[in-house]
């Protein structure tokens, strides 16, 4: 039987400041078309174009974020449910839809999660799910639609030609139709400056993570997770970088000062897939509990691990942005098994993880494939093992605590026995 | 099609040529023959998953989850080579899976591309499916010619030319068909070489149409209530809901499945141009309605609305696959459009597992019922 005690969680004040940030850019979306903004829903990594128009943009997986953060998850997909939709769909189609039935047929929700009908949707079909959500809005209310086909690599041979397609679809269709919608020519030089805030925002933030390589670890993925938006919906917003650098101060004064993210770091963990957006405070407490940090995951790595490449002086600027997902950054590749496998193993080496902890969404697929197959091959490549946890990172029926429990304890006993026999 | 394994592998041993599992829904399996291979679909086993649950999630589709099954159980190891592309988001895990389980002389990922406007899919596309040929020709030992991929276009094209007349007879002779023979009609042109298949159901449509008159009196299917069933994408469902269905009263009389209308709905249109080219172009055909290519200017409502009323059918039965996410997708507008044009529909949640079948037997009988008092 694995040890559960109270360890303590040492929370950082720095992000105790993303709260009125997030609630600033929510604002600003709810409000915009009062303000004759134009507004863009998104999904995949599109949202910068339209920014770089002046539009005001919502990204698919921070509605989710958002909702959860308001506790109003449960209630818009309630409004889903009851306007047809069935309880297998991805929870964040189903938060849309939900919000676009609230908005169409007064289903009662949380009026601060109700979001102005766009003038556009954007599809980055990075997952092919992230296009159906987009389909399904259409049909229901009429929004013009544009898209962007955005496979994820299975081999390395394979960037170039990928590449090439979506650079030309940007330039084809995605471009002109903000063009056409905005009324104005497409902003180059607002794509440039946002790419200089973004780079000088992700330098730091990867400066931050590299603290997770600490042992005990200053922070978590966790903490990592809620300040997310800087680099993400809150791209190339000057805010972004002081909230960083405050990040910085605070994790080098933890090192310098020896103060851990928990006291009692006992297990390190990697953890896969979507971060349960609705459900960070159950997870970590349990986690804390048995003295399990979650230290790093390749889907909150995927933004912008290498901002060396971030060129916002490039001749073709629109070329630079998709090189970071191909040829040079290859940010796409971790959505296929083969490169995940390669960016998980990098991952559990470099911050000396003692366990995987795959977190499969059970309605949104787009991190499980491959998991259990990575578990199995990063056992026999480092002798690391892993467990899955089935859940939902909105969907509160979903998320079995028991469960959980279960597998967690699982894992910590098979770290325990391997410690035990070295 | 009792036994599919059994099928391809009997023939690849008769032949000694080799056997490409093609994934479903588009793949254009025209080149695969063109090659001198026999291309496959790949299918749903009718065993339940077991080991397979170590490398795939429970809460995937019963076609990815068995194929997976049956792949780490060594059942596919007679297959020569694979084809996969993304259909959806669970196909993108099978070449990883084959690759480290299955080692097959032969493994391909497509990227097909979603079918949104602009030229740039177009030419994507058929740069695609120019690197599939020169896979296929290095994978075959021999070139591909045009003439070579104009032949099997037109083998393919007779074969669901063919396949339509079936399906014609069946619409306009209900009853004399069972719906699992139907399926199994389509399913067998999957899987056996298609000149084969085409010989073999020309025997069978003319023995039909010679005897349609005689074969109407003593149907074997007595409903009294026609249906149209829509769904059921990339896998059969099992042949027993077909029967409970027709058990319960209600005749099949068309379909939009992928294993059946959907396989043979479009042919691929020479018209003098490049053969490739011609494939491209019916990849990137919008109807039928595929929710797996992306088009937000769908209307598969209207398709089916269509199909009801071409057939004065009485009602729809959706067949849902459990974990489709293109098919969940797109369901709610279904059943919207549905009730909006006052047709009634029943949703059957297809398990690949099913416990019982008495919850399925519930849904249907209702419905027989309600469809019986005119709701």
């Amino acid at each position: 039987m694995v040890e559960k005690k109270r360890y303590k969680l040492n929370r950082l004040e720095t992000t105790r400041l993303i709260g009125p940030l997030v609630d600033r850019h929510w604002a600003e979306l709810r409000e915009a078309k009062e303000r004759g903004e134009k507004v863009a829903w998104c999904s995949g990594p599109l949202f910068i174009f339209p920014y770089a128009m002046g539009m005001k943009c919502h990204f698919m997986a921070g509605y989710a974020a958002y909702c959860a953060g308001r506790k109003a998850g449960d209630q818009v997909l309630e409004a889903a449910e009851a306007d047809g939709e069935l309880m297998d769909t991805c929870s964040y189609h189903r938060l849309h839809t939900g919000m676009a039935a609230a908005i169409l047929r007064g289903h009662p929700v949380k009026k601060e999660v109700i979001l102005p009908i766009p003038d556009l949707l954007i599809i980055g079909r990075l997952c092919t799910e992230m296009a159906h959500y987009a389909e399904a809005l259409h049909r229901r209310l009429g929004i013009p639609v544009v898209a962007v086909d955005f496979p994820p690599p299975r081999r390395k041979e394979d960037l170039p030609r990928l590449e090439r397609f979506v650079v030309r679809q940007i330039k084809e269709n995605l471009i002109p139709t903000l063009e056409k919608v905005c009324g104005k020519e497409f902003d180059e030089e607002g794509l440039r400056r946002i790419l200089r805030v973004l780079k000088e925002a992700a330098t730091i933030r990867n400066q931050c993570w590299e603290f997770f390589k600490l042992k005990p670890t200053p922070w978590t993925l966790w903490d990592y997770g809620v300040s997310i938006a800087p680099v993400f919906y809150m791209m190339g917003k000057p805010e972004t970088v002081p909230y960083y650098k405050a990040l910085l101060c605070e994790l080098k004064e933890r090192a310098e000062k020896k103060i851990p993210a928990a006291d009692g770091e006992k297990y390190r963990l990697y953890w896969d897939g979507w971060l349960p957006w609705a459900f960070l405070g159950m997870f970590i407490r349990k986690f804390v509990s048995y003295g399990a940090v979650p230290i790093c995951g390749r889907y909150p790595w995927e933004f912008f691990p290498h901002p060396e490449y971030i060129d916002p002086d490039a001749d073709d600027v629109v070329q630079n942005w998709v090189e970071l997902y191909y040829t040079k950054a290859q940010q796409a590749a971790v959505f296929m098994p083969e490169g995940a496998l390669e960016e998980v193993t990098k991952l559990v080496e470099e911050y000396s993880i003692d366990g995987l902890v795959m977190f499969a969404s059970r309605t949104c697929r787009a991190w499980n494939v491959g998991q259990q197959e990575i578990i199995n091959e990063v056992e026999r490549r480092l002798g690391v093992p892993g467990v899955v946890i089935e859940a939902d990172m909105v969907d509160s029926r979903m998320v079995s605590e028991a469960q959980i429990e279960t597998r967690l304890q699982a894992l910590f006993e098979t770290i325990d026995a391997r410690r035990r026999r070295e | 099609m009792e036994n599919p394994y059994r099928t391809v592998y009997e023939w690849k041993e008769r032949t000694g040529k080799k056997v490409v599992g093609c994934y479903p829904m588009w793949l254009p399996e025209e080149l695969v023959h063109a090659a001198g291979l026999l291309p496959v679909v790949v299918w749903r086993s009718d065993e339940p998953v077991t080991v397979g649950h170590a490398y795939v999630q429970t809460f995937n589709c019963g076609l990815t989850r068995s194929f997976v099954d049956d792949a780490v159980r060594g059942k596919l190891n007679f297959i020569d080579g694979f084809v996969i592309y993304r259909t959806c988001l669970q196909a993108q895990e099978l070449p990883f899976i084959l690759e480290r389980h299955v080692r097959p002389a032969y493994l391909e990922y497509l990227y097909l591309p979603a079918i949104f406007p602009g030229n740039a899919t177009k030419d994507f596309l058929i740069e695609e499916l120019e690197r599939f040929k020169a896979s296929l020709e290095k994978f075959a030992g021999r070139e591909i010619s045009d003439d070579d991929l104009r032949r099997s276009i037109e083998i393919y094209n007779e074969n669901r030319r063919l396949l339509r007349r079936f399906y014609e007879f069946r619409r306009k002779n209900p009853g004399i068909l069972r719906a699992r023979e139907v399926m199994a009609v389509v399913w067998s042109s999957m899987l056996v070489p298609k000149e084969e298949h085409s010989s073999w159901l020309r025997e069978l449509l003319s023995e039909l149409e010679g005897r349609h008159e005689e074969l109407l009196k003593e149907r074997r299917v007595k409903g009294d209530l026609k249906v149209v069933l829509t769904g059921a994408l990339c896998q059969t469902p099992q042949f027993e809901i077909l029967d409970m269905i027709e058990d319960l009263g209600m005749v099949v009389v068309d379909d939009d499945l992928y294993v059946g209308y959907k396989y043979f709905a479009n042919d691929v249109e020479l018209d003098g141009r490049r053969p490739l080219e011609a494939l491209a172009d019916r990849y990137l055909r919008r109807k039928p309605t595929c929710p797996t290519k992306g088009d937000w200017e769908m209307n598969w409502t209207d398709e089916v609305v269509d199909m009801v009323k071409r057939n004065d059918a009485d009602g729809v039965i959706s067949l849902l696959i459990k974990f489709c996410p293109p098919h969940l997708c797109y369901y709610p507008d279904i059943k919207r459009g549905l009730v909006q044009a006052g047709i009634p529909e029943v949703m059957i949640e297809v398990e690949h597992e099913i416990v019982s079948l008495e919850g399925v037997r519930t849904r249907l009988q209702s419905f027989a019922e309600a469809l019986r008092r005119g709701a």
